[in-house]
């Protein structure tokens, strides 16, 4: 008995050691790409499109979406092209150069279902299609465009070959608002940035957002600041003995003393929208408001922005989150709600009350397509949130009738709609 | 799954004593009752946290590693091998004080009242072990740029061996080493203490 029981402790002790799991972006260092050229404006629009894996679709599926996203920081813009795969949530953030008359595209490619990521490569030959690219010919002839490519595993140099075949146009027939969920993604998914930080915000369109949804409290001192969790907890923060709610703390405390999982500050909401506005391409903001306070200061803020953005010439709309009786009944204390663009989460009849420009009901209450046509019957639009599974964001793309999906994943939304024919 | 883990080792511990407990003279016939009594521990010692340098290395702190600890138990002996009992008491898991880069200083403390229901064990006569889980009421106590008092319920959990000198019937005075956790913010201390026994009641 004795010698059983010391070989279970023993077994125990051993199995309940922390697993860290971790995937970190890999070095993507190339002297050819860094000796190489910018890339001519002209070249890109013709990139994008629906790819069929010719070699590789063993590990990342049939088929690959590739679509430009740009992250602006003063004058200088940095464009990336991601390749959104079906299988097992997978893809790739590459950036491109010019080399002679072919293109490189260099970066990595990740997993979303494990910790699987590692260095991509791709070169597309002058008679592969570069040189009609580099001279602004335009493409759309099935197997046009060819990307002769390699993947590694980790920090490996690539040497598993991959080979993808133009097949046809990206769709976008009727529009849809892909909503990364918690600024970008969660923090839990290892993504390079923490969720809900200005870094997450700046990755969402890499990942196929074209909006994104930020969680909005405000501190002691009324700051509104990011954080999706009622409290700190050392699932979003590195450990340093603060505890409980965040509206415990004032904005200075929260500046100096916390560190999101990733190393970043938590960010005010103003440093969030002044990201939005004027480093990326994001059309779409949803404030999901989780504080309970009157919400007046929330919508000047939101009003500055939506401003500055009309200034610039960006399509940019930010809407107040309404996700329970008690911000609904605050949200119609404003006198003037009727104008303010919001999202209400509740009743269609709260959606009218509140004269909601969306209405997002979760997706567990199903496709409710009859609920949705009256919506825009109404003349607003419906959200669904929050759709990670990748067979239900199959089902809600091609059997409902939403206007815009809310994901963690959202490059598996991006995948099915731009794949859609 | 890290605290599901330790919930596990936790119930591998008790059915570890209660195997032992199942051991040499135990039968399933009624005999005759033996004494109750309940008894009362009294610690007080200091407590050492293994701080997390690498996670706090952004405010450049100054840690203070040790801090004591008090805690109080009363368990009910039975005439059993298991006895059960509940533990509170008062720790400190972190303390630290930092200096931000307009020298505005800080000071930091992470403090937790225990509640547990803790299960003991004789393994010789003076040897004791325990183990027990429950709540702990968490505190940080902030004082930069203003002072902040927050709170917060983790559940946790306690192992701990003791060694008691009898010093007469009834009392005796002993040392215990302790461990403190609070799974859901995983702060643990490793506790050495100083106990005072008392079997205040007997029957």
């Amino acid at each position: 008995m004795k010698i059983s029981i010391t070989i279970l402790f023993v077994c125990l002790i051993i199995f309940s050691c922390k697993r860290n799991f971790e995937a970190p972006v890999p070095d993507t260092h190339w002297n050819l790409f860094e000796s190489a050229e910018k890339l001519p404006s002209m070249a890109r629009p013709g990139v994008e499109g629906i790819y069929n894996f010719k070699v590789g679709s063993d590990v990342f599926g049939a088929a690959a979406a590739a679509k430009w996203s740009y992250s602006a920081n003063g004058n200088d813009t940095i464009y990336h092209l991601s390749l959104f795969c079906e299988k097992e949530v997978s893809y790739f953030i590459l950036e491109g150069k010019k080399s002679g008359d072919s293109i490189l595209l260099n970066g990595y490619w990740r997993k979303m279902v494990n910790t699987e990521t590692g260095i991509a490569r791709f070169t597309i030959a002058a008679v592969n299609g570069a040189r009609n690219l580099l001279n602004g010919i335009p493409m759309g002839a099935a197997d046009s465009l060819v990307l002769d490519g390699k993947y590694g595993n980790g920090p490996a140099m690539p040497d598993q070959p991959l080979r993808l075949k133009y097949n046809r146009p990206l769709y976008k027939a009727k529009p849809l608002q892909i909503v990364a969920h918690r600024g970008g993604g969660s923090t839990a998914d290892l993504l390079p940035a923490s969720e809900n930080s200005v870094a997450m915000i700046n990755l969402a369109t890499r990942f196929g957002a074209t909006g994104i949804e930020i969680d909005v409290r405000s501190t002691s001192d009324k700051v509104f600041v990011l954080f999706h969790d009622a409290t700190l907890n050392e699932r979003l923060i590195r450990k340093n003995g603060l505890l409980g709610p965040i509206e415990n703390y004032s904005y200075d405390q929260l500046y100096t003393l916390v560190r999101l999982k990733q190393g970043e500050r938590i960010p005010t909401l103003k440093e969030a929208l002044h990201t939005v506005v004027y480093n990326t391409a994001l059309e779409y903001v949803w404030l999901d408001t989780k504080f309970t306070g009157p919400i007046d200061e929330l919508v000047k803020i939101q009003r500055q922005y939506m401003q500055e953005a009309a200034a610039i010439g960006r399509k940019l709309e930010i809407t107040i989150g309404i996700p329970d009786q008690q911000v609904l009944k605050n949200f119609l204390a404003l006198p003037d709600h009727n104008n303010i663009p919001s999202v209400c989460e509740l009743t269609p009849d709260d959606v009218v009350a509140a004269n909601s420009r969306i209405w997002a009901p979760r997706w567990t209450l199903g496709l409710q397509n009859e609920q949705v046509q009256q919506v825009h019957a109404q003349g607003r639009r419906a959200f669904v949130w929050t759709l990670d599974v990748p067979e239900n964001v199959f089902e809600y793309m091609n059997q409902g009738d939403f206007d815009g999906i809310l994901s963690n994943y959202p490059s598996i939304v991006a995948y099915y709609y731009y794949a859609k024919q | 799954m890290q605290n599901s883990k330790k919930i596990l080792l936790l119930a591998a511990c008790i059915w570890s004593y209660c195997a032992y407990a199942q051991q040499g003279g135990f039968t399933s016939q009624p005999v005759k009752r033996g004494d109750y009594s309940f008894v009362v521990y009294v610690s007080g010692g200091l407590g050492h946290y293994p701080a997390y340098s690498k996670d706090l290395a952004y405010l450049d702190p100054k840690i203070q590693n040790v801090n004591p600890v008090s805690t109080i138990r009363i368990m009910w002996h039975p005439d059993h091998l298991v006895k059960v009992g509940l533990e509170t008491g008062y720790l400190t898991f972190l303390n630290y004080t930092l200096t931000d880069s307009a020298g505005q200083r800080g000071k930091v403390l992470l403090n937790a009242t225990p509640l547990l229901v803790e299960w003991t064990m004789a393994l010789t006569k003076r040897f004791n072990v325990f183990a027990g889980s429950g709540v702990y009421f968490l505190t940080t106590n902030l004082d930069y740029k203003g002072k902040t008092r927050s709170k917060k319920i983790s559940v946790g959990w306690m192992a701990a061996a003791s060694y008691i000198q009898p010093v007469t019937k009834n009392m005796g005075i002993g040392a215990e080493l302790k461990w403190l956790d609070a799974a859901e913010s995983r702060d643990g201390t490793i506790c050495l203490q100083l106990q005072w026994v008392w079997r205040f009641l007997k029957w």
